[in-house]
């Protein structure tokens, strides 16, 4: 801010009279000094000059009339470079990333070599986790390695990046070349808080500089929030309000802070005091718009689980979720042999719109579920369209995160705790392992997989587009890899490291006994060992399965089947849409061969394939060859993908499971195929009570057949059940 | 012939209807049911397949649902204006007022703000050419199910006293291709749709089996749903798309299929006493639902086991 004041300064004195000039009601305002400041931005107001009003508006916190004097100085001074920025900057605070770029570029574009549109673009790359920040201040120290605020901001971006190496050098640099560099200060004393040591030393420099610099805490919360640090990153925004109440990015973040660790109703009053003091970015807006749909939540709690559903699927969803979460609670209490201190929380969104919300501002989170200490937020299987999606493995996942952080009390590198849990799912069903889509093959053939110790960038700064994705299949693989090689018990010693503070380096080498470097090279010839044959032909199979396509549509079920049998052969891990097994199932369909079609389903299916179209299609198969336990573990699959909106499937689920005499299952899905709204609710009842009649519930059978016979009073089966459960009571 | 849904016994009621009703009941054990079912033109060939596909299938069903069914479908080059004009002629001189007349389009429609036509081979025929032939029908009950595109626009010309009208869209202004036909067939081939398991499919069974897999098959493919399925069956009245206290129980008694035979047991006189019983106990049940937001939970579960405990020994009576 000084340099940027500094210019400013310059600039304005050379056309105004005034006896203050913005940078020093900013320096003033820098130091703490409230009254003086404002005193001094009120003094700007009175300006000539409208980019100097601006600057008191600003100050003031008014901030329309600010925007409309920038805009008229933008028109008076001809559109000046420097005024552009200025105004790019209020932009930025009021959450116009947009528009504040579009200036910075138009800067640029009149004076390439203005540092500060340079900052102002890497301001706007580290808000959205864009992985340009370092480039563009890079850019600007190019041209001003002096710029206190340029070595800040990269010191901020590295350590965003968990390079703590560098952010300590570039903070470092910016307090050599200015000794009240607050910023750099909170980049140091979070650097030592992620580092397990006291920030003392930093916090007490910031506080004789300036006791109310609220910013600094709140840096250091961010900087902690981004290495899973809930729970601090919560304590030091509450110290941020603390030593500055009017610091209401500072409200809004605390309130988004609490709702991740679960606590809505301080959470709420906390973004409630940043909204009704006109902070009001789509963070803050659509949190309170969240928290306020929670009205249409319910909470279902038992020993370890909190389950928070909408209420219009929960009587669907509670069994399935809470039957699935206990079997994770006993898998992972044994594997990582520990209990969760609590019980865990998770919250099932319906809306995508909304689990965005829960997740903003966090970057690289998988778009299927997040954790946050002990409260998971995932898709609901309806926010997505059917066989995008499953629920199960994303919970074995997410869970897996709980008892990482737990165990390590967050001390662990992003990208072994997703690199386990990516593991885990693979762990619990072969179907749901780790898969090389296609741009994982392609980055594994051009040799784009990072190195063990740089394999965090992948998911906080990725280079090219698909890199999160990339990442996430690199930090599971290289779980299976040490599983295979050194065995599983090395994961569980490894997460004992990370709880023990050590770094990556010394995890490797203590609980491997091999240097990341070494570790890198076996790893990458076991990548080509498992991945190699289908990265070399991938180019190969994607001619081929553009050739199927055609032959398919000319109908040449011959062709599809010599072609595809050939293609899958180049790439069996392909399961999604246009897959070689659709085309050959088609094809083996129009050849009236369901032996062969059911075949090529089940390689689909054991291959991980989840489209519930497809699945439903291999369990019809199933039971029209005699396999009814096929067809009935088949639809069992499609309730971990899409269970929603689908009676029928319950239904048949629950006739095949009955047939089978497995009355209990029976009865959960009969139960699902009642609360899913049929068309048939009388006949689903109906069943519904069958099945608990055999399974030896009874009273709870009765209920069923009477509400079966109140929608429909003259069904006939269920009045004989009516009577035979009568009956039996009278003798 | 169906029961009207609980909830329109109780409109009946306070119509007055009541009894009227009940003797429709009794008076409808002969009579006769026309259907005409026209797949109208595809315009592509998938569409060709799929319109005459439902239309033979549908066709298939009402002929197998008894003798008392007279069944007329026009695929093809046969689904042009004067082969309906024909069919409808052929049906106005056989159909007697008591028989139910059943009027099922398949196809697409267009609606230029003013005027709905359903195209056919060769001229399209308008909404008020369909009606003013349905007119000539005698039938006092008729059913008109239009599933094309933009069938909503038709909905104004077709409504007349005695007449329930189904359209695919809402208004005329959901001009996409609609997929409403496909589960209105699936409607009459799945018992489960014959919600009260009285072993016939009414046309409101049917309608909202249909609306509801339509919404599902919408939302279930992420797609922003561009029909929405209604119905009219009292003249003057707006579209629905769901059973009302005012619309609805033309609907809910108009049987559209019966899949098993209904009729039976009324036509034995040994048996007249027993029915007069089970009605008299389903009259009650009815009564009792009505009461049953006002009613202590227990009392009302304790009366409601008692009553279908009589009735299900009346029924194995009558099953003897």
């Amino acid at each position: 801010m000084k340099q940027v004041g500094h210019f400013i300064a310059i600039l304005l004195l050379s056309s105004t009279a005034l006896a203050v000039v913005p940078a020093d009601c900013w320096r003033l305002r820098k130091h703490g000094q409230e009254r003086e400041s404002q005193s001094c931005f009120e003094q700007l107001t009175r300006s000539n000059e409208e980019a100097v009003r601006a600057e008191g508006f600003w100050g003031l916190e008014e901030w329309d009339r600010a925007n409309e004097q920038f805009r008229l100085a933008v028109h008076a001074a001809n559109g000046k470079p420097i005024v552009k920025v200025r105004w790019g900057m209020l932009l930025l605070e009021r959450f116009n990333n947009k528009d504040a770029a579009d200036l910075f570029r138009e800067a640029l574009a009149q004076d390439p070599s203005n540092v500060d549109a340079y900052l102002g673009l890497a301001m706007v790359s580290s808000d959205s986790f864009d992985g340009k920040a370092m480039f563009y201040i890079s850019k600007a120290l190019e041209l001003d390695p002096k710029r206190t605020k340029a070595h800040e901001l990269a010191a901020s971006v590295a350590l965003e990046n968990d390079d703590r190496d560098l952010a300590a050098t570039e903070a470092d640099k910016a307090l050599a070349l200015d000794s009240d560099a607050l910023d750099a200060m909170a980049v140091r004393a979070a650097i030592e808080l992620i580092n397990e040591r006291p920030p003392d030393l930093w916090l007490g420099k910031v506080q004789s500089i300036n006791p109310h610099y609220g910013l600094a805490y709140s840096h250091i919360a961010h900087h902690l929030e981004l290495h899973y640090r809930q729970d601090d990153a919560v304590a030091y925004y509450r110290k941020a309000v603390a030593v500055d109440p009017r610091l209401w990015s500072a409200h809004s973040d605390l309130g988004i802070g609490l709702m991740r660790l679960g606590q809505q109703e301080e959470a709420q009053k906390e973004l409630e005091v940043s909204y009704n003091n006109g902070y009001r970015d789509a963070a803050t807006v659509n949190s309170l718009r969240l928290l306020d749909s929670y009205k249409n939540y319910v909470t279902v709690r038992d020993e370890t689980t909190v389950l928070k559903l909408k209420k219009t699927e929960s009587d669907l969803l509670r069994p399935y979720l809470q039957d699935e979460l206990h079997r994770i609670i006993v898998t992972y209490n044994q594997k990582y042999a520990m209990k969760l201190p609590g019980p865990v929380q998770v919250e099932v969104y319906p809306d995508h719109e909304d689990f965005a919300v829960r997740t903003m501002g966090m970057p690289g989170l998988g778009a299927l579920g997040v954790t946050f200490g002990e409260v998971i937020a995932i898709d609901s299987p309806s926010a997505r369209k059917p066989g995008d999606f499953n629920w199960g493995a994303t919970l074995w996942h997410e869970m897996s995160h709980v008892y990482v952080l737990t165990a390590t009390k967050n001390h662990v590198p992003r990208w072994f705790t997703e690199g386990l849990a990516v593991h885990e799912e693979g762990e619990r069903s072969a179907e749901w392992r780790n898969r090389a889509t296609p741009e994982v093959l392609i980055a594994i053939r051009e040799k784009k997989l990072l190195s063990i110790l740089k394999l965090d960038r992948g998911f906080v700064y990725p280079e090219y587009p698909s890199q999160v994705v990339v990442s996430y299949f690199q930090a599971g693989s290289i779980c299976d890899f040490v599983k295979e090689k050194w065995g599983e018990s090395k994961l569980l010693e490894m997460v004992h490291s990370y709880a023990e503070l050590q770094a990556t380096p010394e995890v490797i080498k203590h609980d491997l006994g091999i240097a990341p470097e070494e570790f890198d090279k076996q790893y990458l010839v076991w990548i080509d060992r498992t991945f190699g044959p289908e990265a070399s032909h991938f180019d190969e199979w994607r001619e081929k399965l553009k050739a199927i396509a055609i032959a398919a549509q000319d109908r040449q079920w011959e062709r599809v089947i010599q072609e595809g049998t050939k293609a899958l052969a180049l790439y069996p891990q392909y399961v999604g849409d246009g897959s070689v097994y659709e085309y050959l199932a088609d094809a083996y369909r129009a050849k009236n061969n369901p032996e062969a079609e059911a075949k090529v389903l089940t390689a689909y299916e054991h291959a991980g394939g989840q489209d519930p179209v497809i699945l439903k299609r291999l369990a019809v198969l199933e039971e029209q060859g005699g396999n009814k336990t096929g067809s009935a573990e088949t639809l069992s699959r499609i309730n971990y993908i899409y269970p929603v909106n689908d009676a029928d499937l319950h239904r048949h689920l629950g006739d095949l499971l009955y047939e089978q005499k497995l009355y209990g299952q029976a009865a959960r899905e009969y139960t699902s195929a009642v609360v899913s709204h049929p068309v048939d609710k009388a006949g689903a009842e109906f069943l519904l009570a069958k099945a608990l009649l055999a399974d030896g519930r009874r009273s709870e059978a009765e209920e069923s057949v009477l509400a079966a016979l109140e929608i429909a009073p003259g069904y006939v089966p269920a009045q004989k059940l009516l009577l035979e459960l009568h009956q039996s009571t009278e003798k | 012939m169906k029961r009207p849904r609980a909830q329109l016994w109780r409109q009946l009621f306070y119509l007055g209807l009541f009894c009227a009703g009940l003797c429709r009941l009794s008076g409808y054990a002969y009579a006769d049911t026309y259907y005409v079912i026209v797949a109208g033109l595809g315009g592509e060939p998938d569409y060709e397949q799929r319109f005459n596909a439902e239309a033979k299938d549908l066709e298939k069903l009402f002929k197998a649902s008894g003798s008392a069914v007279r069944t007329y479908a026009l695929t093809g080059q046969d689904a042009n204006s004067s082969r309906l004009k024909d069919t409808l002629s052929t049906v106005a001189r056989a159909a007697k007022p008591e028989d139910d007349f059943v009027l099922i389009l398949i196809g697409h429609g267009s609606f230029d703000g003013i005027t709905y036509k359903f195209n056919l081979v060769g001229p399209d025929v308008s909404a008020d050419e369909i009606a003013e032939m349905c007119n000539r029908v005698p039938s006092r009950r008729q059913l008109i199910v239009d599933t094309s595109s933009a069938s909503g626009g038709a909905i104004q010309a077709l409504r007349r006293p005695g007449r329930a009208t189904v359209a695919a869209t809402k208004s005329g202004t959901e001009k996409n291709a609609t997929v409403f036909a496909r589960y209105w067939v699936e409607a009459l081939q799945d018992p489960s749709s014959d919600t009260d398991k009285s072993d016939s499919i009414s046309a409101l069974e049917a309608f909202t089996y249909a609306a509801k897999k339509t919404a599902s098959f919408y939302d279930s493919q992420k797609r922003l749903a561009t029909e929405h399925a209604v119905f009219t069956d009292v003249d003057g009245g707006q579209p629905v798309r769901e059973a009302t206290a005012g619309q609805g129980a033309l609907m809910s008694s108009f049987t559209l299929l019966r899949l098993g035979n209904t009729q039976q047991a009324a036509n034995d006189p040994a048996k007249r006493a027993l029915l007069g019983k089970k009605e008299e106990l389903e009259q009650k049940i009815d009564t009792l639902k009505y009461q049953k937001a006002a009613m202590d939970p227990a009392d009302y579960k304790k009366q409601l086991t008692a009553m279908l405990l009589d009735l299900a020994r009346v029924q194995q009576e009558l099953d003897k």
